[in-house]
């Protein structure tokens, strides 16, 4: 498996986008947390397609420590009411448009792992398109970096290559230190 | 003798009522010696009615005001010369037209009596001509300007006027519309390269496409069409300025839209048919329990429930922006 992140970028707290294709983002998604583990940093995952046991579990399986990663669920509590959010562990958010909800679970977040190496990923900004504009997204990253580049923490936005217009990829682009297109 | 002088007065009488313009002969204080044919039919009045009097005048200028007009212009002539050219004026026939007459006059003696000859030209129908293009110039949609040989405006219309903010009187007769029109120099100097380049290959240009900036300081598109006309060496530019700002938004908000549907429905779409494709290999592998299945299976019918509203609301949207789209097709589209 290649490396996909410059640890001395990770260091340096960079924000990065990488693009992978609809059939490998699953995939990718395991392979960077499993790097961005190694290299001694907790992730917090923010998932708005899978519930956070499933993936909980595929990390497991992949041999990546429970306890290196975190959870910001935006898809259970949709559909099963009312979880308790386990702190350290799972926060729970409404739905995945919910982007005040989501600000702040982001925060929290932070909050639980301070004084740890901490890396942010967002799996996927694909997914978000099904519930936001290409607008209303490129503003929401633009302030979730603005917090990372604030609290000095380095982030991974996850999206499906080709998947952007040009538009939003060029404003992503912009926020963002690296992109890296995995293929 | 008698009788040679007779045929002669005979035939320049022929002529003179066969003649196309209308030609009055004038004796002492403007009383009518003779009426020709064309007169007659011009005006409406005969020779009866006018021989011997001077009243037709009053009858072909019966506004008072304007036949003072009339009169101070000809006899502000008449102080420097004993005639005149091209006067045009308007009278008033018979029937109650009006008819527009380009009048040229010679003073002769004849029987040693002083007389006027005033020849009457019909340009009514030439005038009407020359009104009814200056109109479809001025009332076109789209801006005209003519540019003489030196680069003078010589012709702006009422689009050029409403598409720039300004008057004709800013413009005609000057070259530095432009500059205003263009005020950024290097815009102004790379439009003026690529126009030589065209101008180098060929007379004129077609569809050239640029950004003016209004007197009220907006930014409007206007597609160019330029064409020289004249002859005898000495040639004008006539240059036509569509504006196609609007066509031009409404062309890149249909692209905006058309991008943005394709990237949150396809994308989407793949995102729901890929996670399913996995959710089943997972559960085949004993990695998903009953209610992770659950969970995953109505956050996927969620996200179809949201594509489907996604695409009414683009179908709305392109309904609205778009208004150019058939009535029926409107109605399909705003579901």
């Amino acid at each position: 498996m290649p490396d996909y992140i410059d640890p001395h970028e990770l260091e340096q707290k960079q924000i990065f986008l990488i693009l992978a294709s609809p059939g490998t983002i699953r995939q990718r998604n395991t392979d960077l947390i499993k790097e961005i583990s190694r290299l001694g940093y907790h992730t917090v995952v923010i998932t708005t397609n899978y519930p956070y046991s499933v993936l909980a579990r595929m990390y497991a399986q992949g041999g990546i420590p429970a306890d290196s990663v975190s959870f910001i669920d935006a898809v259970t509590r949709n559909s099963v009411g009312n979880v308790e959010n386990i702190p350290g562990v799972v926060r729970f958010i409404n739905n995945p448009a919910n982007l005040t909800d989501m600000g702040i679970a982001i925060t929290e977040m932070l909050k639980d792992q301070s004084g740890r190496k901490v890396c942010i990923m967002y799996d996927s900004v694909s997914t978000m398109l099904i519930y936001l504009s290409s607008v209303n997204i490129s503003k929401f990253i633009h302030f979730v970096i603005n917090k990372l580049r604030l609290m000095d923490i380095s982030g991974v936005f996850l999206a499906v290559e080709k998947g952007l217009d040009p538009m939003l990829m060029t404003q992503l682009t912009t926020f963002v230190d690296n992109v890296i297109d995995t293929g | 003798m008698e009788e040679t002088d007779d045929k002669k007065l005979s035939a320049e009488s022929e002529i003179l009522d066969n003649a196309l313009v209308m030609i009055a002969i004038l004796g002492e204080k403007g009383r009518v010696v003779s009426w020709n044919h064309a007169a007659e039919t011009i005006t409406g009045y005969s020779q009866k009615d006018v021989i011997g009097s001077d009243t037709i005048w009053k009858k072909l200028y019966p506004d008072k005001d304007y036949r003072t007009i009339v009169t101070r212009k000809i006899a502000g002539i008449l102080k420097t010369k004993n005639y005149f050219e091209k006067l045009e004026t308007t009278i008033h026939t018979q029937s109650g037209e009006s008819r527009t007459i380009l009048w040229n006059t010679k003073m002769i003696r004849e029987s040693g009596l002083e007389r006027a000859i005033a020849v009457g030209m019909d340009v009514t129908a030439e005038r009407e001509a020359q009104a009814f293009h200056a109109s479809i110039i001025d009332n076109a949609y789209v801006l005209i300007a003519v540019l003489d040989p030196k680069g003078k405006i010589q012709v702006w219309n009422k689009a050029a006027e409403m598409i720039t903010g300004y008057s004709p009187d800013e413009v005609i007769g000057r070259r530095d519309v432009w500059k205003k029109l263009y005020p950024d120099a290097e815009y102004r100097r790379g439009l003026t390269d690529k126009i030589s380049r065209i101008i180098a290959g060929q007379n004129y240009f077609e569809n050239l496409e640029t950004t003016i900036l209004t007197k009220k300081g907006e930014q409007r598109i206007l597609s160019w069409n330029t064409r020289q006309i004249g002859d005898g060496g000495v040639y004008h530019e006539i240059a036509l300025g569509l504006d196609i700002t609007e066509q031009r938004k409404a062309e890149e908000a249909l692209v905006a839209y058309m991008t943005e549907m394709t990237m949150r429905l396809k994308q989407p779409v793949d995102i729901v048919s890929n996670t399913l494709l996995e959710s089943a290999q997972l559960l085949k592998d004993g990695m998903l329990i009953n209610n992770e299945i659950i969970v995953v299976l109505e956050s996927q019918a969620r996200n179809a429930a949201q594509i489907v509203a996604n695409i009414q609301e683009f179908q709305k949207a392109i309904a609205e922006k778009n208004r150019s789209i058939p009535e029926a097709y409107r109605k399909f589209l705003e579901g």
